[in-house]
């Protein structure tokens, strides 16, 4: 890696550990972030009982296999690609690739960041029916990359999570 | 994460998202929203906090029963650190 390279992930990741601990900061990004606005919202009701339901998580916050590719932190504008997580993996097989938040806490409890332990105690308790593949993103995506996460990766996913016959998913941000 | 969120719903399957920054849940607007003032990237809770992480993933899968308006979004109001959390019991839903 370039040493231009390795000194913006520096900063970039000094950066993320002020966000992650001055919530103040985190909230003024929040306010001035240029996000999309929609005024319709799909809406699909739940109908059947939660011990009945295959239920997938889901999280931006930069986990994926120690096999799989890492997320490219060289780009500044974000990665939208995205990785399948299979329910049974287990929490050492996972490692966070995310420059732009502090993961230190979720790497000793990947619990508090993407529960799959504790649903797949939920599931083997027959509170849930069945925990389905998992998928999980890098938050963080801006222009033009926006794009090929609306218009690619965000409907494979939904694509993948219809045929594994799914019925709800859990969402945990960075 | 809310355009996840949307695609998923449009596609025939329920969701529901955590959120730390409801200035951006308002413009994107995630059909399902659970909304904690907590630090970044503990979106379930503090490590080993096994009470606190279930309480939170019991509050979430309630709201995607409970939520019946599009786009709500719904604040337990848990305080970060200074709250006494109880492991959930019953998770017969709805």
């Amino acid at each position: 890696m370039p040493d231009g390279n390795r000194l913006r992930r520096r900063v970039d990741r000094l950066i993320g550990r002020l966000y992650s601990h001055i919530p103040a900061l985190g909230r003024r990004w929040g306010r001035r972030f240029d996000a999309l606005s929609f005024a319709e919202i799909p809406f699909t009701r739940l109908r059947k009982p939660l011990r009945e339901c295959r239920v997938a998580l889901i999280t931006t916050g930069g986990v994926h296999l120690r096999a799989q590719p890492a997320y490219d932190m060289a780009d500044s504008r974000g990665d939208p690609s995205f990785r399948a997580i299979p329910a049974g993996t287990p929490a050492s097989d996972l490692t966070i690739t995310h420059d732009y938040y502090d993961h230190t806490d979720a790497e000793r409890d990947l619990n508090i960041l993407f529960p799959l332990e504790l649903f797949r105690e939920l599931r083997a308790a027959g509170k849930i029916g069945a925990l389905a593949t998992c998928y999980s993103f890098m938050g963080h995506i801006e222009p033009p990359h926006v794009e090929a996460l609306l218009r690619v990766s965000a409907p494979r996913v939904a694509a993948m999570l219809k045929q594994e016959q799914v019925d709800a998913v859990l969402l945990t941000p960075a | 994460m809310g355009l996840i969120a949307r695609a998923i719903e449009a596609a025939g399957i329920a969701t529901v998202s955590m959120i730390g920054l409801r200035e951006i849940a308002e413009r994107v607007r995630p059909p399902r929203a659970v909304h904690l003032r907590w630090p970044f990237g503990h979106p379930l809770g503090e490590p080993f906090r096994r009470a606190q992480q279930l309480s939170v993933i019991h509050y979430a899968l309630h709201a995607l029963y409970a939520i019946e308006e599009p786009g709500s979004i719904v604040e337990p109001g848990w305080a970060w650190r200074r709250q006494t959390y109880a492991e959930p019991v019953d998770w017969s839903m709805p």
